[in-house]
């Protein structure tokens, strides 16, 4: 109908077209167990905190009550709970980390293409890489895909022994990188057990791709502009951050969104209900070079 | 210097080719030094790292190997240094202040190397500035600017009773002694004392900081990497230290006889003796220590140390370890200084201690770059390696300044001891 007529949709045509399959709430409301007034008072007044009328520690404190009446020991959030705004607070906040099932891993290289496209990392370096290692011979072989990210240590030897304090390990358990201060002595690439740190060497795709200088990614959620020769991060060391630009805006990193065949998830290792942690505690799990006390806040699913 | 101008008194002709030969060595000295300006121009300001053939598995190459190098000289050619200022070893006076020269060189010429290692040298003060404890590598910056201040005021003490001599006299020479002893007219017995003692102290607090703080620190700045088997064990540091008091006291022995040669003087064999066959207990030592730490690597059985082991001893590169650190820096300058009739002859004794300064290059590398070839997970790819052109040059070059100065200071300063000369020279005359 729309489609054939000569005018624009208007808003309103859209609401219309929207109230035909959007089912209704009060009766959707009705088959839950649960208060639906609540509900809707709750949907309402969270509408305006996102806003910005009201302050997420005053809606807490309004529905605190009712929800514990309502929902009794399920109920698990309120204003003292860890919420991504009240990361600032020392030891709340999500803690990152990442479980890669290995079997379900296809070693397609989605990952790695993903992670270069969004951090636009310059050529030789990749934050992310597949290893492939074949066991056997052929006909009695099997062929093992290690996606290898920034294990995101708990104890990070690069850290340990970083002369400026440039790289340091967030609250929210990722290591980052102060290009700002990094010096270029590449101790921390010698030192990083898993190979997880690259150099920017000052090399471009310019040649190839007409444009590639002309936006950088916005790594630590800085935005740093153009790409320019001997400009902060050339010369200095680069890694995997978790997508930490990607995470502020509250979306997974680019290699756990493409990975085509969902072998990757990312979430709050701090939560013991996180599908992360889930996996994590399977007997299926396993690190790399657990021995050498590392804590790698990746897991990997054998 | 009335050696020197009776020389040119009574021999015309030495003198005159004495000359010569130190303007070739000046000219082709600044030929190396101004190629290796124009490399680090060229390569290091204008491509930054990319001038190198480091990559992203093997970050640390060539310059690092050096750097390491000439920290185990200066640290070495310091402790030599100690047996003459803190345990009052006279024998070896004669060495004394020409080894603490060499240690400030070689220690300027470390740092440059490491420099230029460096990615971002507008960072460089971060180091300094933003000190993490933990960091092996920033202790040793800090370590190293105390050390070098620490040389600088020992050489000066050591050298203050024939700076008041040269003082007198009326050239560039003397003006710049008169400058550095605040116009200090006499040099009482008074004095001497109290000097004796400062040196006595400095060298006290150099050895803890040259063995803890400069060289052991070095040495754990490597040894404490566990990502790198092969460099992780305690025994590390102390092959170090004890390839630095190799090197080191090849570096004084080579010195030593060489400026004897070339200046034409009757060089003290005695002393000469006795600092080859330290260098032989040292080697000794060495040999021990690289042993137990090949046999303890390989009976570990983890796979990446007796890979990297494997690429030492059994790779292309391998002529490096075998012809250079077991050759030239342990078996051969070994044997040289055991056999009774070598042991004896001063040019033998030089020619081990050269051996063992060329050998202890190759010691170096095989520190550095073997274990980064190494992958550190199985299906990451074979680091390749070999330091390219630019590299070489800069090397050379840097090498070349270390030269330079270390000349200069020879020929500003007092190096050699007034007296002890006229003495030594005496003696066996």
């Amino acid at each position: 109908m729309a489609i054939h007529s000569k005018s624009y949709l208007q808003p309103e045509d859209y609401s219309k077209l929207a109230d035909q399959f959007v089912p209704n709430s009060d009766k959707v409301l009705a088959t839950s167990p649960y208060d639906s007034e609540l509900g809707k008072n709750m949907a309402r007044d969270a509408r305006k905190v996102i806003n910005g009328k009201l302050k997420i520690e005053d809606f807490h404190r309004v529905y605190s009550a009712s929800l514990i009446k309502e929902f009794g020991d399920q109920y698990a959030s309120g204003p003292t709970e860890p919420g991504r705004n009240s990361s600032t607070s020392a030891g709340t906040g999500p803690k990152w980390g990442m479980v890669i099932d290995l079997k379900k891993c296809v070693g397609c290289d989605t990952c790695t293409v993903s992670c270069k496209a969004e951090n636009r990392t310059p050529p030789g370096m990749s934050y992310n890489v597949v290893l492939e290692t074949i066991k056997g011979d052929y006909p009695n072989f099997s062929i093992t895909n290690l996606p290898k990210p920034c294990m995101q240590c708990d104890n990070p030897p690069c850290v340990q022994v970083c002369p400026t304090r440039a790289t340091y390990k967030m609250e929210n358990g990722i290591v980052i990188i102060d290009n700002d201060r990094c010096i270029g002595c590449r101790y921390c690439m010698v030192a990083c057990p898993y190979g997880s740190r690259s150099y920017d060497f000052g090399n471009s795709y310019e040649q190839e791709m007409v444009g590639y200088n002309d936006v950088t990614s916005p790594e630590y959620g800085i935005e740093r502009g153009k790409r320019k020769k001997g400009a902060v991060p050339e010369e200095t060391v680069r890694k995997c951050s978790f997508c930490y630009h990607r995470l502020q805006r509250g979306e997974e990193p680019a290699c756990v969104e493409t990975c085509i065949g969902d072998a990757r998830y990312f979430g709050d290792m701090s939560d013991p209900n996180s599908v992360v942690s889930k996996l994590a505690a399977s007997p299926r799990a396993f690190r790399l070079k657990e021995e050498l006390g590392t804590k790698p806040r990746v897991v990997y699913l054998r | 210097m009335s050696t020197k101008a009776n020389l040119a008194n009574n021999m015309l002709t030495p003198e005159h080719k004495k000359r010569k030969l130190e303007k070739i060595y000046w000219i082709s000295l600044f030929i190396v030094f101004g190629i290796g300006v124009y490399s680090i121009i060229t390569g290091y300001f204008m491509q930054g790292m990319e001038s190198t053939y480091l990559s992203n598995i093997v970050p640390w190459g060539g310059w690092i190997a050096f750097y390491i190098y000439f920290i185990g000289l200066s640290a070495g050619s310091f402790l030599l240094s100690t047996l003459v200022y803190g345990f009052g070893m006279e024998k070896f006076e004669k060495i004394g202040r020409a080894a603490l020269l060499s240690a400030i060189v070689c220690m300027i010429t470390g740092i440059l190397f490491v420099f230029l290692d460096i990615g971002r040298p507008d960072h460089v003060m971060n180091a300094v500035i933003y000190w993490n404890v933990t960091s092996t590598m920033s202790w040793e910056i800090h370590f190293y600017i105390v050390y070098l201040i620490l040389l600088v005021v020992e050489l000066y003490f050591s050298m203050r009773n024939d700076l008041v001599k040269v003082a007198k006299s009326k050239n560039f020479k003397g003006k710049l002694s008169r400058f550095l002893i605040f116009n200090k007219q006499e040099y009482t017995d008074i004095d001497k004392g109290k000097d004796k003692k400062r040196l006595k102290i400095m060298g006290i607090i150099g050895i803890p900081l040259a063995i803890f703080g400069v060289h052991g620190g070095t040495g754990s700045i490597f040894a404490v990497l566990k990502a790198q088997p092969y460099l992780n064990s305690a025994l590390f540091p102390l092959i170090f230290i004890i390839s630095a008091l190799v090197s080191g006291t090849a570096l004084s022995i080579a010195i030593y006889v060489i400026k004897c040669k070339v200046k034409k003087q009757q060089a003290d064999h005695s002393m000469i003796r006795s600092l080859g066959s330290m260098l032989a207990l040292f080697i000794g030592i060495e040999i021990i220590m690289v042993w137990y730490e090949f046999l303890v690597g390989f009976y570990g059985l983890e796979h990446e140390e007796i890979g990297t082991l494997q690429l030492i001893m059994g790779s292309p590169y391998s002529w490096s370890f075998w012809i250079f650190q077991m050759g030239f820096a342990l078996l051969f300058p070994l044997i040289l200084l055991v056999i009774k009739k070598t042991r004896e002859s001063i040019n033998w004794i030089l020619g081990a201690s050269v051996m063992v300064l060329i050998g202890v290059v190759g010691v170096r590398f095989n520190m550095v770059i073997p274990t980064l070839i190494m992958p550190k997970i199985d299906g990451m790819p074979y680091g390749n390696y070999y330091m390219n052109l630019s590299e070489w040059l800069t090397s050379f070059g840097v090498i070349a300044m270390c030269l330079i100065l270390y000349t200069i200071g020879e020929k500003l300063f007092p190096i050699d001891e007034l007296d002890s000369h006229e003495k030594g020279v005496s003696k066996h005359e």
